[in-house]
């Protein structure tokens, strides 16, 4: 039997979904920086590498965090360090499930502390994405992109990165790239 | 009698009797049992009889609604025709059919209350085993997951931790109010979303009430929702305020409401609860969450809580209530739109003359000071600045009579630009005497601790410049 505590009653007037929206995207991304948080899995960092000379060359100012192990939630310094000095955040990348739900948690801590962000991931864990967020209450915004990484030439994982690179800045909400889109 | 809920696992046909080790009635009977022939349920611990079914999850007890050990009950084809409390050897006997039964024991023992019928326990068991009758969505935390802090990640707080409103909770907050759960009280602004008492008694347990409480935070959504309370406009300006709460009337001391040392500070469940689930009612039913459609510029403590009861133990004072129109004995609550508060500091005033000029110098910052006809203010008495006016024989009607001679201005003192401040009247005001308040809008109450001669001023909001359309609201509560 579940514990009494485990099913609550939502005490809104249900007239949206259960859900906690992101805090609003930034209006002008370039007005200050954008934090690309690494998740520390494998081959990651080449596609953060790739979304950062793309992002540089288009005049973002960036800042990137890694963290020691894509199977936690970030140390609480880096999301404090991120919340202090960005003003957005990108969160990559997820091909496991492990990572998917730590980096979903990550993006959630971050939202709270009013940091908006958008977690990037493979299309197989597209579901796992959903029931993290759902578990949380939260909105989450995503971006998936091709599955699997890990076998991936670099130059395969830099080419992801730059098909994908409008869907991303779309998720936070750069006006440049809803134009574009 | 038994409530209609299917018992399947209980025999159809026989004796069933209920028990608990630690009821020594029960463990009169225990030597009886076996040859009794019966179904033995046990609450607490089944091994203390022999064949002892276990329902410490006090499901079976639920279901044949016991509400005292031992209960014997005989059933015939599936149904309960007959049972008895405690031990009653005649009943005893009727029912199993035994003329001989419990020969050595006394003739009457009283049993014990059933675990199933302890305090709080019976929530529990309507929320697992029967339909509790509430109809907001259920939401479901992981089994892992703290309830509190999915409270937080769903944005039901006004930032500090909130009760989990589980079911058990709810219905024992539902029990504070005769009102059906589905009464709709109002529509709440910003979203003029419908508002349900079960919606009330939800928020109320996320902001710590006990039930009891309810009557008063009825009143208090009553008044709030009145139209000439401007709630809507409260919540969205981008000015201060937040209601403010006063309680008055023998309701404040039943419920253990301060009105008394720190009367407006912390400390005080009923004082910080019910203001609370105010204000939560208001972020998660009205859709008020601030950065979203409560455009607060500067926000203010209030808006978590402000919610006080009138110190009423000086019968020269005549409470708020009776004031406006509540009469002698009834309990009512006032709501006002305001913030603060600014402390009022006076060591020296020994007369009522002196005490009430020094009060309207303050008074007349409230807003600005040039600003009169404009905002509303309440105004706290401590009970020793209130014993200098009362000692003096000034009875309320005195006290507000000379605020307001003392703090009518020279319209040529207040225009727009006077003493070198663009804030100000308008210029057609210059050849008026202007009072600083609406003959209504000044507020007196009392309240505090015995010591200390210190009073408070809670200033209203700048909707209140509009006489006839922004009003304190007061409504007698109905427990």
């Amino acid at each position: 039997m579940r514990t009494d505590d485990s099913l609550l009653r939502d005490p809104t007037a249900e007239a949206a979904g259960l859900a906690r929206a992101p805090v609003a995207a930034p209006a002008d991304l370039r007005a200050g920086t954008v934090a690309l948080l690494d998740i520390g899995k494998m081959r990651g960092d080449e596609f953060v590498d790739r979304l950062a000379a793309l992002l540089a060359a288009r005049g973002f100012r960036l800042k990137r965090w890694k963290k020691p192990t894509n199977t936690r939630t970030a140390p609480l310094p880096i999301l404090q360090e991120i919340a202090a000095e960005a003003q957005a955040v990108i969160i990559a990348l997820s091909d496991c499930g492990s990572c998917t739900s730590c980096s979903t948690h990550d993006l959630n801590d971050l939202d709270q502390r009013g940091v908006p962000g958008v977690n990037v991931l493979t299309e197989e864990f597209q579901d796992a994405f959903a029931r993290q967020c759902g578990s949380l209450g939260f909105e989450g915004r995503a971006v998936f992109v091709p599955h699997p990484i890990l076998n991936r030439t670099t130059a395969e994982i830099h080419a992801i990165a730059e098909r994908y690179l409008e869907a991303i800045l779309a998720a936070l909400g750069s006006a440049e790239a809803r134009r574009a889109a | 009698m038994p409530l209609d809920i299917p018992c399947p696992t209980l025999p159809d046909d026989g004796l069933v009797v209920f028990l608990k080790a630690e009821c020594p009635t029960c463990q009169l009977v225990a030597p009886l049992l076996p040859a009794l022939g019966a179904t033995v349920v046990v609450q607490d611990a089944p091994a203390a009889f022999a064949g002892g079914w276990d329902d410490t999850a006090l499901a079976l007890s639920f279901a044949a609604d016991i509400e005292v050990v031992p209960t014997l009950i005989r059933r015939v084809g599936g149904r309960e025709v007959a049972r008895t409390y405690g031990w009653d050897r005649e009943e005893w006997r009727r029912l199993s059919g035994d003329a001989a039964l419990g020969e050595a024991l006394p003739v009457f023992r009283p049993g014990c209350g059933s675990k199933s019928r302890e305090p709080n326990v019976h929530e529990h068991l309507v929320a697992r085993f029967s339909q509790p009758g509430i109809g907001s969505r259920q939401v479901a935390v992981g089994e892992w997951d703290d309830p509190i802090e999915a409270c937080f990640d769903r944005g039901w707080s006004d930032g500090l931790p909130v009760v989990p409103p589980t079911d058990a909770r709810i219905l024992r907050m539902l029990a504070g109010t005769p009102l059906s759960p589905q009464t709709v009280v109002g529509r709440m602004p910003p979203d003029l979303a419908p508002l349900t008492v079960e919606k009330v008694a939800i928020n109320a347990v996320m902001a710590g009430c006990k039930p009891d409480y309810m009557p008063v935070l009825l009143a208090a959504i009553e008044a709030a929702l009145e139209p000439v309370f401007t709630l809507h406009g409260i919540v969205c300006t981008t000015c201060f305020s937040a209601p403010i709460i006063i309680v008055n009337g023998p309701i404040a001391r039943s419920i253990g409401m301060n009105s008394g040392i720190n009367a407006l500070g912390q400390g005080n469940r009923a004082n910080a609860t019910i203001g609370r689930a105010l204000n939560l009612i208001i972020r998660n039913v009205g859709g008020g969450r601030p950065g979203e459609l409560d455009r607060s510029t500067i926000g203010g403590p209030g808006k978590y809580t402000f919610c006080f009861a009138e110190n009423e133990d000086d019968p020269r004072w005549q409470p708020l209530a009776q004031a406006r129109g509540i009469a002698p004995g009834r309990s009512a609550v006032t709501l006002f739109q305001g913030d603060g508060i600014q402390g009022f500091v006076d060591w020296k005033s020994r007369t009522p003359e002196e005490l009430s000029k020094s009060l309207s110098m303050s008074l007349l910052a409230v807003g600005h000071p040039k600003l009169c006809e404009f905002f509303n203010a309440i105004l706290v008495l401590s009970p020793e600045h209130h014993a200098i006016f009362a000692d003096a024989g000034w009875d309320r009607a005195r006290i507000e009579a000379s605020l307001r001679d003392n703090l009518r201005r020279p319209g040529t003192e207040l225009v727009a630009g006077a003493q070198g401040v663009g804030e100000g009247m308008a210029p057609s005001r210059a050849g008026d005497m202007v009072d600083k308040f609406w003959p209504e809008g000044l507020l007196v109450v009392r309240a505090g601790g015995a010591a200390g001669l210190y009073s408070a001023i809670c200033c209203g909001w700048s909707g209140g410049r509009f006489r006839e359309e922004s009003q304190p609201v007061t409504k007698e509560i109905i427990a």
